[in-house]
């Protein structure tokens, strides 16, 4: 049920409610699967998705057929990966070797693990990880080999984490730990995804040549959530934002949160905006590479809502204090535009940048910094889809003179057509209007009588409204006047 | 090692003294200079470079310097840039087009008299972008010239048709469009610090995006033409935009200066270009009137209001050209200077 206060917001915006509206109603998945078919543990698998994530859940089951149930496999391994990863209660000793092997752990019959902390939201999954185990094995030998090699390397990353006591106790130190943390969770993941794609024969082979694409994608989105979930992290004693950063602003990390360092805070988050939105052209770049409409969909819409997240958190205080979201019906809308083509991504990701330089703040230290940002990413997206068209060559090309001429001529005709197109419609009209007064004649319809009542009716009505009509010409004169 | 001699005119000037700087720094050339202004002994002139006094528009004096140096490439970057509201104005056409447009005649004829190997010219981004009023959004080199409005632009046009047209398989020519340059010492910074005093006033939107160049990364271009056209050649025959690859709003740029100076403009309004065009038709009859020249003209506002910026793609791609200083730290180095 929607409570009072989000009916009242839509009230105010209702160009939002439109969106939720137009999202609900009108949108059809590129595909549908195909429950019929499903055995009952890959219907179980399902059921994971949905429980275990809210964001990729809509966009995965609208995949294409080929990479449907490899992409939902993938996506469980490593959310399986992650929730040991996460889980306090876990010794290292018995964490690090589950994470070193998981790639192995996916091909062990009826492997399961039930030793989760009780709080571990996704502990069910593990419980039951015999159903993807199962599952894994129908897939694909070269889609298998993929997702294990993510795996692999993605574990053995996160163990080497949990080993390193520093970041547990410090956090990520340099912006270059930063990134290669984000590569882990998320970089990774770009590749794994496009390697599927390529395999599948669903996105340009070209994009596995740039490898800084894919990683953007990743880094992109988890630099930005990152960015959004410091006081969450905070609270859950975690912190990610890199010491290089905000060391500059303040000397503690806890002195983020501090009301009196409200702009050190700020620019501190300024600066992280920055870190991510250099990434957006590359991300662009990407989304060019895919052939496949699903596949775009599955691409397009988390990076836009990232930017429009970023957006929302950049010169905001808020995020020190609660969990900054955007909007319900500016998700409807986002989705909408990312589900089309990439022109339409790229005008989201214009119109994001430039909200973003609007609120840029000449006080800030990054100010030109994230100027030439935003300026990079609209360049980038004239490079692609230029605005405007080049001017005319006065000097030379006569190909292009003779195109005006041309174009001279062509609407020279036009005019005329259109002449010749209300010369004919105006005969017809006056043809029929005779012959039905013609027609009436024949039948013995009396004109004169009828001319004489139309005269009187005329005149009454202008005898009863007479003086008022002149008043009105009168205080018209007026107006003219004046 | 063996050096190859190099001759820069107007190698005293703001940019052809960054030029030589930089050809002086790699050992490997032997420097000379022409210049209507040589330094006076002491200041700033390199001990290794030869200076010589000689009019671009003399062409007997060029014979002379020329045959005498024989360099193997010419770097020419003497011209005239008319500043301040002299750039929107017909006055000074006849003596910018002698000294853009012949000067340049002149140094092609005594560069291949002389059997110099090739020439790297000077050009500017407004020999396409000097049509008031216009935006040119990303463009590169396959836009056209010849649509310029004003003067410079007319005659940096002109210049930059004769010295491709001089390309030949054994002298290359190729022209360097730079953004508008600053630097240590430049005109752009002073004019935007005048305009503190109005800082308040957004020119329109406020949105459109402009290229500049820092002054040592035009310098770094111009020291990599030549090493192109002494070996691979890609570049000749060719015009190439050289910008600092970074656009941003004039807005940010003007506030990015005026941090420097420690200004920020405290509250800030949009005034539509319309409006701002007539003040600045205003601007100009009191200035006629009082004969005192001020910032605003009709020119400052078409200039401030539009869109310019270029892709260096062609530049990146051919010279291997990669703009060293970022804007940042370029408009500290600028405005240190001054402080």
């Amino acid at each position: 049920m929607p409570s009072p206060l989000s009916l009242a917001y839509y009230i105010i915006h209702p160009q939002e409610l439109r969106s939720i509206v137009q999202w609900k109603v009108w949108h059809n998945p590129v595909h549908e699967r195909d429950e019929s078919k499903e055995s009952a543990n890959l219907k179980r698998c399902f059921h994971f998705l949905a429980l275990t994530s809210r964001s990729f859940v809509a966009v995965i089951l609208e995949l294409h057929p080929e990479l449907l149930v490899p992409m939902t496999l993938f996506y469980l391994a490593l959310r399986g990966l992650d929730t040991v990863e996460d889980d306090m209660t876990l010794p290292l000793e018995k964490k690090e070797p589950i994470l070193r092997d998981f790639d192995n752990i996916l091909e062990k019959d009826g492997w399961t693990f039930t030793e989760s902390g009780p709080n571990e939201k996704d502990r069910q999954l593990l419980v039951e990880f015999n159903v993807v185990i199962e599952e894994f094995k129908n897939v694909k030998p070269a889609y298998k080999a993929i997702i294990k090699d993510i795996t692999k390397r993605m574990g053995n990353g996160m163990a080497d984490y949990c080993n390193n006591a520093e970041h547990n106790t410090n956090g990520v130190n340099t912006i270059a730990d930063y990134e290669l943390y984000c590569h882990y969770v998320a970089g990774l993941v770009g590749e794994g995804c496009t390697r599927l794609f390529v395999e599948a024969g669903l996105a340009n082979p070209a994009l596995l040549k740039r490898p800084e694409l894919m990683e953007s994608m990743g880094q992109f989105l988890q630099q930005v959530n990152i960015l959004r979930d410091i006081k969450e992290d905070y609270d859950d004693k975690r912190r990610f934002w890199p010491k290089e950063i905000w060391s500059k602003y303040v000397t503690e990390f806890d002195d983020l949160f501090k009301p009196e360092n409200k702009d050190k805070a700020l620019q501190a988050s300024s600066e992280m905006v920055l870190t991510a939105l250099n990434r957006a052209d590359d991300c662009l770049y990407y989304l060019a590479g895919l052939k496949e409409q699903s596949v775009f969909n599955f691409c397009a819409i988390p990076q836009s809502m990232a930017i429009a997240t970023l957006d929302v958190c950049f010169q905001n205080y808020g995020i020190f204090q609660k969990v900054v979201k955007i909007t319900k019906g500016d998700a409807c809308q986002l989705m909408i535009e990312s589900t089309q083509n990439l022109q339409l991504v790229c005008d989201i990701f214009r119109r994001y940048s430039r909200k973003i330089h609007r609120k840029n703040n000449p006080h800030d230290p990054n100010f030109l910094r994230i100027s030439m940002a935003c300026g990079k990413t609209e360049q980038f997206i004239e490079s692609i889809f230029p605005s405007t068209p080049k001017p005319f060559d006065p000097k030379t090309s006569p190909k292009s003179a003779e195109e005006a001429a041309k174009k001279a001529a062509e609407a020279n005709e036009h005019k005329w057509d259109m002449i010749y197109m209300g010369l004919a419609v105006a005969t017809t009209l006056t043809v029929i209007t005779l012959s039905m007064f013609f027609i009436a004649w024949l039948a013995g319809a009396r004109f004169d009588i009828a001319w004489v009542q139309f005269k009187e009716q005329i005149g009454q009505l202008l005898g009863t409204s007479g003086p008022s009509n002149a008043t009105i010409t009168n205080t018209g004169a007026e107006h003219n006047e004046l | 090692m063996e050096q190859t001699n190099v001759l820069v005119t107007g190698g005293t000037g703001f940019l052809g003294s960054e030029v030589v700087k930089k050809l002086v720094e790699l050992r490997r050339y032997s420097v000379t200079v022409i210049d209507i202004n040589p330094p006076s002994l002491g200041t700033q002139a390199f001990s290794t470079v030869r200076y010589v006094r000689a009019n671009i528009l003399s062409p007997t004096e060029l014979a002379e310097v020329f045959a005498e140096s024989q360099p193997a490439v010419v770097v020419h970057t003497a011209g005239i840039v008319p500043d301040g509201q002299a750039r929107y104005s017909k006055s000074g056409k006849a003596a910018v087009f002698q000294v853009n447009v012949e000067g340049t005649r002149n140094v092609i004829q005594a560069a291949k008299e002389c059997g110099a190997r090739g020439l790297v010219f000077t050009s500017s981004v407004t020999v396409v972008v000097d049509e008031m009023g216009k935006d040119f959004v990303n463009a590169d080199e396959e836009w056209p010239t010849g649509r310029a409005t004003l003067v410079y632009g007319q005659s940096k046009a002109l210049a930059e048709d004769l010295v491709l047209a001089a390309n030949t398989s054994d002298f290359s020519t190729c022209a360097l469009r730079a953004a508008p340059i600053f630097g240590p010492s430049d005109v752009i910074i002073p004019t935007l610090h005048a305009l503190i005093p109005t800082s308040s006033f957004i020119l329109g939107e406020g949105t459109n995006l402009v290229d500049f160049v820092y002054l040592s990364n035009i310098a770094d271009a111009h020291v990599l033409a030549v090493q192109n056209l002494l070996n691979s050649g890609t570049t000749a025959g060719q015009a190439i935009f050289i910008t600092n690859g970074e656009p941003i709003t004039s807005r940010d740029l003007c506030l990015s200066v005026w941090k420097e100076f420690h200004h920020v403009p405290r509250w800030s309004i949009s005034v539509p270009v319309g409006l701002a065009w007539w003040l600045g038709l205003f601007a100009e009859v009191v200035g006629w009137i009082s004969g005192a020249e001020g910032s605003l003209s009709r020119g400052v506002v078409l200039d401030g209001s539009s869109t310019r910026y270029f892709s260096i793609r062609k530049a990146r791609r051919l010279l291997g050209y990669d703009p060293r200083v970022s804007m940042p730290e370029a408009v500290k180095l600028t405005c240190q200077v001054r402080i």
